[in-house]
């Protein structure tokens, strides 16, 4: 009986949640990206509220944000300048991060808008992407993983090679150990 | 690079901030390779392309390197 209850329960989830999946593609919604720039000067715990603000600046335009990263320093690769209050101030280093959101597409020239005045944002992007994360999944080591596998019984020449997963390593070596033992 | 590298590595989009991937696709002084080098297929050398330049003006890529 309760099993019946749980599963009208979730029938009646995913009918929702195609309602909503349909009421935002009727409703022209468009998933979006943006990219910025934090002026360098700003001290490092000050990063996170004003990532904090960007946030939420675009929650108040009814956005949804799927994704996010948290701003970090990076060197910029050549010099910006922006002018703020009529002094042109230059940049070589920035704090980049990035949001990704679900927003109408009127929303979004607001929200740029409001950008536009923000005296904190060296630059920022606003693109058009995709809700699945696009960042590709890193390599370990550099090499194939046909070539890890084919390398297997010569482990210990190869760990010199995959010092990121030295941890695996070991525990493989571990489980090795006791398979032989 | 005969094969193209975003469908032989199963990605769809193409994204400015996975500098990694798309200074493959730069030469020494930090110019686009061109479609007989790159080997890549049209519609993607075109979203490449679009790619480094946001990447460009956010600052992750140089728009000149010396």
């Amino acid at each position: 009986m309760s099993e019946t209850e749980n599963d009208d329960k979730k029938s009646a989830e995913i009918a929702e949640n195609k309602d909503t999946a349909e009421s935002a593609k009727s409703a022209g919604k468009q998933i979006y990206e943006l990219g910025y720039l934090l002026v360098p000067t700003i001290a490092e715990e000050n990063a996170p509220a004003l990532f904090g603000n960007l946030k939420e600046l675009v929650v108040s335009f009814g956005g949804e944000i799927i994704s996010s990263e948290m701003p970090r320093m990076i060197r910029l690769a050549y010099v910006m300048a922006k002018t703020i209050d009529n002094v042109k101030n230059k940049f070589d280093t920035a704090y980049f991060g990035w949001i990704k959101f679900e927003a109408e597409k009127s929303a979004v020239a607001e929200i740029k808008k409001k950008l536009d005045a923000n005296t904190d944002l060296i630059r920022f992007l606003i693109t058009k992407t995709v809700r699945e994360n696009t960042l590709a999944p890193k390599k370990f080591s550099g090499g194939g993983s046909s070539r890890y596998r084919g390398s297997a019984e010569h482990k210990e020449e190869k760990e010199p090679s995959a010092p990121m997963d030295e941890e695996k390593v070991d525990k493989e070596i571990e489980a090795l150990v006791t398979e032989a033992a | 690079m005969k094969q193209d590298y975003f469908s032989a590595n199963n990605i769809k989009y193409i994204d400015y901030k996975d500098v990694e991937i798309l200074k493959r696709f730069l030469n020494a002084n930090g110019k686009i390779v061109n479609h007989k080098r790159s080997g890549i297929t049209s519609k993607n050398q075109r979203k490449l392309a679009t790619a480094i330049k946001n990447a460009r003006f956010m600052g992750l890529l140089p728009f000149v390197a010396k």
